[in-house]
């Protein structure tokens, strides 16, 4: 019967799948080393962002490796991709969890993404390390393993907003992404220019759409001095194309992140007097210098990779706080993430090295990094990175207004 | 790796049933359905929101989550009454859309797009961690093996007959004195309810939906699982949807082993890889790996009307 052999063809089918996948990972667990997962947004929303991440937690635990490793043990670092996208996330993070028996998730940047696979890291008790600027974030760590690198975004909004003011506006629109990131910018934003300066009520737009034409006549109805629109890149483009078309003249606001290199190429010189906020590196720091050697980058004396400088942070806390805690027990190290980051008194030192050295010297240390000079507050969330505002002139970006925490 | 290897087949086993609720909306009667996600959304949203934000419990939201997954097919398979074929699928494509932007909008009831975190589980508390996975899983498999016999027993019963007659040619069984209109949405919620159920089972299981969860990219995978696995045969599919997870996860693996394939490549290589494996399967065995069992009719030589089995591969 021909149904019979299909049957059969079936299970043998499935049975040989099974045994791929079993077979594939048996072959290479290390006993001895450590394993840390690196979950970046390699393509998607993120994908301007996520190598950067990617190539500076490599370099950190390269770095170590060659150094001897942290309690004398090999780090294990295995990379993937979230896709921007928590539904492929939350495999990846099923997979470093599960089969790569990870003590920690770093660099998770959609907000999404990193509540995504929260349960499943908590559950684990897996410490995640992430630059996201959702309010929920420490809202849901109920385990106190969750550490943020980034500003959470209502400060993104009042940093801008308290820039644009500075900048003497009087008058604004606001029209932000529909997602938690850039979503929650606006109250912020709002409660530092004061509602009276705005013209319409903020609204929400929704990414992916073929245009964006009633959001920007919304967006600039009455005629307001600036318009304030966080974005991500792949939609600002869009938007931006739109008010340039209905000749709107006043001030355009946006995050740089929505103001990337590929944005200035495909706008031209329309791009020019577009003004967009970040939270920056200090550019005078120390660990700011060595990681621009490290990622083989002239000092420019505007911010790059906002995003990858955090990655070497996130890497080297992970590993200061193990060496710190002297076990791999994840409860512990995440104590130890305190000590080797906050407090003053302490020998400051501004990478992995430095730190591993002072540790095993036996010294109080407080890590002071490229993103950031680290300091988190008891849940978690890093205090202040430092803020600018720039201004496309010519294509390039020209720092105009700096926020120093 | 054992847990990992559960998971694996957990996520399989939702594709399973999404792929089985396909098959019996398109493979059998040819109504084309884009939104799946919508239906995986709305079962999703559906039954998390009832645990989370009204304190139902498990064993009631899950079974209203199907209940709304049936009568949203339903309402929607009546739009095929004055609708074409291809007029359908745009409207499901945009049922699709609906969903999600509705969970991403209406954010004081969803959350919008900080995402539903769902505490509750079912059989919560009766099983400790490393087990529950297992149980889990068994739920899962339970309502694959569930989804599957109802399926292949309206693919074997009369019923089943009218659904192909009604893809071939709906003209021929309107005349023939089928109710088209009423096999069509019958095929439609019992479909929807599949996937409702899928949603509700997915969002137990990763505690967490936001809509970007459920992007037209779903729909996509679970259209691969069908066509790969063969149309219009549920054995085929559920070895499809096993090749889809196979190559989503399995490449995973290649990472771990060669240096030169970063992250980022990896999951190129793997929508290229799905690609390229569609095309194979559609060049070589264009109805699938298992393809449907065609019907013939044998004549009456012995004792009256018989009908057997042939494949036609």
């Amino acid at each position: 019967m021909q149904n019979a052999i299909s049957r059969r063809t079936a299970l043998k089918g499935g049975a040989a799948a099974v045994a791929m996948t079993l077979a594939a990972p048996t072959i290479l667990r290390a006993d001895e080393a450590i394993s840390i997962g690196s979950l970046t947004p390699n393509t998607g929303g993120g994908g301007p962002f996520g190598p950067n991440i990617t190539a500076s937690h490599k370099r950190v635990a390269d770095l170590v490796n060659s150094q001897g490793g942290v309690l004398g043990r090999e780090i294990r670092l295995f990379q993937e991709n979230s896709e921007t996208n928590p539904e492929t996330a939350v495999r990846a993070a099923d997979k470093l969890i599960n089969v790569n028996k990870v003590l920690g998730i770093l660099g998770t940047w959609s907000s999404s993404v990193t509540l995504g696979i929260m349960p499943r890291c908590q559950e684990a008790g897996v410490i995640q390390m992430c630059t996201s600027s959702s309010a929920d974030i420490p809202a849901r760590d109920q385990k106190g393993l969750v550490f943020n690198f980034q500003a959470l975004s209502p400060v993104w909004g009042r940093a801008i907003g308290d820039l644009s003011l500075r900048r003497g506006f009087e008058t604004f629109n606001v029209m932000a992404l529909n997602n938690d990131f850039t979503g929650s910018m606006i109250d912020g934003f709002v409660g530092v220019v004061g509602r009276d300066k705005i013209l319409v009520e903020p609204f929400y737009y929704n990414g992916g759409q073929a245009s964006y034409r009633s959001e920007v006549t919304q967006l600039i109805g009455e005629d307001p001095e600036a318009v304030f629109i966080p974005a991500y890149v792949t939609d600002f483009t869009s938007v931006y194309k739109e008010i340039f078309r209905q000749g709107y003249e006043g001030q355009v606001i946006s995050v740089s992140i929505a103001t990337t290199p590929a944005f200035k190429d495909v706008i031209g010189d329309a791009a020019n007097g577009i003004i967009h906020g970040v939270p920056v590196p200090p550019i005078t720091s120390p660990a700011y210098k060595e990681y621009l050697t490290e990622a083989g980058l002239e000092d420019t004396g505007s911010v790059q990779h906002p995003f990858g400088t955090a990655g070497r942070d996130q890497m080297s806390v992970l590993l200061l706080a193990m060496e710190k805690a002297g076990t791999t027990d994840t409860a512990e190290i995440a104590k130890a993430i305190w000590d080797v980051t906050t407090g003053e008194g302490k020998k400051t030192v501004y990478n992995v090295t430095d730190g591993l050295a002072a540790i095993r010297a036996g010294e109080e240390i407080n890590y002071s990094g490229a993103s950031s000079s680290i300091e988190f507050d008891e849940e978690g969330m890093v205090l202040g990175r430092d803020f600018q505002l720039a201004e496309i002139r010519d294509g390039k970006d020209v720092v105009i207004e700096r926020l120093e925490f | 790796m054992t847990a990992y290897l559960v998971s694996m087949l957990t996520f399989t086993g939702f594709f399973m049933i999404l792929a089985l609720a396909l098959n019996l909306q398109w493979g059998m009667t040819g109504m084309v359905n884009f939104g799946i996600a919508g239906f995986y959304a709305l079962g999703a949203y559906t039954s998390g929101l009832l645990t989370a934000k009204l304190g139902w419990p498990v064993g009631l939201a899950m079974p209203t989550a199907v209940a709304a997954g049936f009568v949203a097919g339903g309402l929607i398979a009546l739009l095929s009454l004055r609708l074409r074929e291809d007029f359908f699928a745009i409207v499901t494509l945009g049922f699709g859309e609906i969903m999600r932007l509705i969970a991403l909008n209406e954010d004081e009831i969803t959350e919008g797009p900080r995402g539903l975190k769902i505490d509750a589980r079912p059989f919560a508390g009766m099983f400790d961690r490393e087990l529950y996975p297992i149980v889990y899983l068994i739920l899962v498999a339970s309502v694959v093996a569930l989804a599957f016999i109802v399926v292949e027993c309206i693919r074997r019963a009369p019923l089943g007959r009218t659904l192909r007659a009604i893809r071939e040619d709906d003209v021929v069984a309107e005349v023939l004195g089928k109710n088209v209109l009423l096999h069509r949405v019958t095929v439609f919620a019992i479909g929807g309810a599949f996937m409702g159920a899928a949603g509700a089972l997915y969002a137990h299981y990763v505690q967490n939906i936001s809509p970007e969860v459920f992007m037209p990219m779903v729909a996509i995978f679970i259209w691969m699982s069908v066509i790969v696995g063969g149309a219009g045969n549920n054995w085929g599919l559920l070895i499809g949807a096993g090749i889809v997870m196979t190559i989503l996860e399995g490449t995973r693996f290649i990472g771990d082993f060669v240096d030169i394939l970063d992250a980022e490549k990896l999951s190129a290589l793997r929508i290229i890889l799905i690609g390229t494996l569609l095309i194979i399967i559609l060049r070589v065995k264009q109805g699938g790996l298992l393809p449907e069992q065609r019907f013939t009719y044998k004549g009456s030589q012995e004792s009256g009307r018989t009908e057997t089995q042939t494949s036609n591969a």
